[in-house]
């Protein structure tokens, strides 16, 4: 599934960008890649950009660039409940 | 002191993360400091001495990484590259560590010499991060000095530490990152190829290489137009068929995945987290300040919060001011004796300058309230809870920080744009920010809405004039985006840092530095400004009119009425001649020409001359309206431009709502049409859009003028 396809509150793990060109690298260069866990924090009152939560950031970006992250949902971070070796599968 | 050996050390390091605060420190300079990225968009040198050496610091725009994005970020890889300092300074936000790594891991890369300024290491504390610098610094292969730029803490250290590393006297072996096997063969074989090139010389052979695999385009242009570049493309292309069929992905993400994995190793070995999701006191400020219902309703709340401090702190100390200027001008006048030189300085210097001073506090209250909004951290939210409105009109959340800035003034607020990506939004953000209304066109509203509003609602009117300035703004964008400048909108990235107490100290030299300009201008071009009117609104003298002003002035004396009769008469006599003699001047001439054009607007030819000089500077209408009706006093004695524009008959209300449109939207003062140019590069389109701005002017104020003249 898509970033943007995620309601509030529920955490999920980056498995691949589909993002291309610049977008793509802002993205990487801001640590969403293969294997990033983040939560979605919130969404703007508007309904647009919406607030996501890693390594500590919280990053806002708009559902059109949610778009391009394909991720799966996880129960719970690496390390927060279970243990490294619990990874889900990728989908 | 210094001896000659001078050092040349750059900031650099992701965005908000610090740097120009220690620059700030460092330097004893003040720059401009925010919360929020991108605040830094040009590069800043200063100077230091430090135990016999002089030591040059450069403030360079933040950046994610060494693949730049946005026009600014363009600056700080270009200086970095290019312009080679003694000694990079990376430097890091201490909380946020793992995502700011990832620029140190690409400096690792570039192998220049460069140290780690672990920064904001008061937070780190205070969360309880523990940081094993000992560990990380074999790892980075550099020098980690922890430093708070907030607290000027560690700053010695640093000095001394980037000494050693430009004498070369350090003992930390520089480390490198390894990619993964199949990346490090064609890295290799690359950077084989490319160190044959004597030409490319001055950069090293596997950076260069990790570039071409990285697919950067500058290095692309750089090494394509030699011979070696066909073999190399042909590695190229195997490296991405090796990524996609072992991976299915490529060698960019290859590279960036195996830079974090090493980033994450780092970490899992030398920092120490404390346990537990705890919630910040940000997390809780956002949770009302961005919530669903409430985000917009505060967010309005804010701005108008703003204006109304601007306004109802400010009056007292204007009021006070006036006071001020108003005995000036009593106490001066008896002690010049020369008829000229005496108006001169009452209705010229006193009436144009003081006239603008005034507003001082009104002006600095402003900026401290704008200060505030950008050092809190609040302005990256206000992007946040905007954007979809931007959006809808073909901009960027990011646009609107700029359009807050360019509340205070437009030039800082135009080059701001450069934090944006795409150029036709630039070009549009630019276009729209002249529509806010800025600092200088504040005096413009308070000395109107005090002159013919109630002091509650004149606050009112004022916030009314500056959401019209929001909508015509947003209202062009849309068209301008619709026709001309059609193009995909800018990606929306960003990030929301956390609240941080303004430093008192950053506040108040923004004021500082805010007030001084404001002084300089009205000692400069507003005084000069003025001196012109003044003269051109007195000659040349209708030598006509004085012998009519002797003959009739005899008249009266000889005639036989009660002495307080003759005074009164005299009195009018005096204001028709000195009006006939202002109608009779360069710029009452000047201004009946431009009187058709304006009248439909209710603007009579004395509005029109001080628009005009009002496109110097905006204050400058205001100078123009106190010098002209000075003039025109019959008794020469200092009265408040406010009453005699209220009792003027060709100044109403509706004339007052209508001017002030008129100057909100027309045509930007000639420093930030320079600006314009300048980020835009060329004339054409910003002499367009004064056209079009004075158009939009024209028909706005006609619209408000006849609607208020039918509701009045
Ligand atoms: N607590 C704390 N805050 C800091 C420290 N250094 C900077 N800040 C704050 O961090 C924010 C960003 O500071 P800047 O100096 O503008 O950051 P910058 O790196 O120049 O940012 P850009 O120019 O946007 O790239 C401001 O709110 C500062 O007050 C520090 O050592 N400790
Ligand atoms: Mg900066």
């Amino acid at each position: 599934m898509r970033l943007s396809e995620l309601n509030v509150g529920e955490k999920a793990e980056v498995t691949a960008l589909k993002a291309v060109g610049a977008i793509r690298r802002r993205i990487m260069d801001m640590g969403l890649i293969k294997g990033t866990q983040f939560k979605v924090v919130r969404v703007a009152p508007l309904g647009d950009p919406i607030e996501i939560s890693f390594k500590g950031l919280y990053l806002a970006m708009r559902k059109n660039e949610a778009e391009g992250i394909v991720v799966c949902k996880v129960d719970a971070f690496n390390g927060e409940e279970f243990s490294q070796a619990d990874q889900q599968p990728i989908e | 002191m210094s001896d000659g050996k001078e050092i040349c050390i750059a900031l650099a390091g992701n965005p908000n993360c610090g740097k120009t605060s220690l620059f700030n420190a460092l330097t004893g300079a003040h720059q401009k400091v925010g919360n929020f990225s991108g605040v830094t968009v040009e590069k800043h040198e200063g100077y230091l001495d430090y135990k016999g050496y002089r030591i040059r610091v450069v403030d360079l725009p933040g950046i994610y990484s060494l693949t730049p994005y946005s026009p600014e970020e363009i600056v700080t890889r270009e200086y970095l590259i290019k312009e080679t300092p003694d000694v990079v300074v990376n430097v890091l936000e201490g909380p946020n560590l793992e995502r700011n790594l990832l620029l140190t891991t690409q400096l690792m890369e570039l192998e220049v010499d460069f140290l780690v300024a672990l920064n904001m290491i008061d937070e780190v504390e205070e969360k309880g991060i523990v940081v094993e610098i000992k560990q990380l610094q074999k790892l980075l292969g550099c020098h980690i000095i922890p430093t708070s730029a907030k607290k000027s803490r560690g700053l010695d250290s640093l000095l001394d530490h980037i000494i050693r590393v430009s004498r070369k006297d350090i003992e930390i072996s520089k480390n490198k990152l390894f990619f993964r096997p199949e990346v490090e063969a064609s890295v290799d074989k690359i950077a084989a190829m490319l160190t044959h090139q004597k030409e490319l010389g001055g950069y090293n052979a596997r950076w260069l290489a990790i570039k071409l695999l990285e697919n950067d385009r500058e290095v692309y242009h750089e090494v394509q137009c030699y011979p070696v570049w066909v073999k190399i493309e042909l590695v190229l292309q195997e490296a991405l068929r090796e990524a996609e069929r072992m991976y299915d992905s490529e060698p960019e993400m290859l590279i960036t995945e195996d830079r974090h994995a090493f980033i994450r190793g780092a970490m899992q070995e030398c920092v120490r987290q404390p346990g537990g999701v705890k919630t910040s006191a940000s997390d809780y400020i956002d949770m009302v300040v961005l919530n669903r219902v409430l985000g917009l309703p505060i967010f309005l709340l804010v701005v108008w919060a703003i204006f109304q401090m601007t306004f109802t702190l400010g009056s007292p100390l204007m009021s006070a001011l006036e006071f001020l200027f108003g005995a000036l001008a009593t106490a001066i006048a008896p002690l010049l004796p020369n008829e000229t030189l005496r108006s001169v300085v009452i209705d010229g210097i006193i009436a144009g300058v003081g006239g603008v001073l005034v507003f001082l506090p009104n002006i600095v209250l402003l900026f401290i309230g704008l200060s505030f909004l950008e050092a809190s951290g609040y302005m990256a939210r206000a992007a946040f809870v905007i954007d979809r409105v931007m959006h809808r009109f073909g901009l960027h959340g990011k646009s609107f920080i700029p359009m807050i800035t360019g509340f205070g003034c437009s030039i800082p607020a135009i080059m701001a744009t450069r934090t944006l990506k795409s150029r036709t939004d630039r070009l549009v953000t630019i276009m729209i920010i002249p529509f806010m209304s800025c600092g200088a066109k504040l005096p413009v509203y308070v000395l109107l809405t005090g002159a013919f509003f109630a002091p509650d609602v004149a606050a009112n009117v004022m916030f009314g004039i500056y959401l019209l300035g929001i909508v015509i703004g947003l209202w062009t964008a849309w068209i301008l985006k619709s026709t001309v400048l059609k193009s995909d909108s800018e990606p929306f990235v960003m990030e929301l840092p956390p609240y941080r107490w303004p430093t008192f100290t950053s506040v108040f030299f923004q004021a500082k530095v805010k007030s001084l300009m404001y002084l300089k201008k009205a000692g400069t071009l507003i005084l000069s400004a003025v001196i012109i009117i003044w003269a051109v609104s007195n000659y040349p003298h209708n030598v006509a009119l004085e012998k009519e002003l002797s003959a009739e002035s005899a008249q009266i004396a000889r005639s036989g009425v009660a002495a307080a009769e003759k005074m009164k008469l005299q009195n009018r006599l005096e204001l028709r001649i000195k009006s006939e003699q202002l109608e009779y001047s360069l710029a009452g001439r000047a201004g009946k020409v431009l009187e058709p054009l304006i009248r439909p607007l209710g603007f009579d030819w004395r509005i029109g001359i001080a628009l005009v000089t009002g496109l110097t500077a905006k204050e400058v209408v205001v100078s123009t309206l106190g010098t002209i009706y000075s003039i025109g006093q019959s008794n020469g004695a200092p009265v408040e431009l406010k009453s005699i524009l209220r009792q003027d008959p060709s100044f109403s209300q509706a004339t007052a709502l209508s001017l002030m449109v008129f100057v909100l939207l027309y045509i930007p003062c000639v420093a930030a049409l320079g600006v314009m140019k300048k980020e835009v590069g060329r004339w054409r389109p910003v002499l367009l859009y004064s056209l079009y701005s004075l158009s939009v002017a024209w028909i706005v104020s006609f619209i408000v003028y006849r609607v208020a003249l039918l509701m009045v």
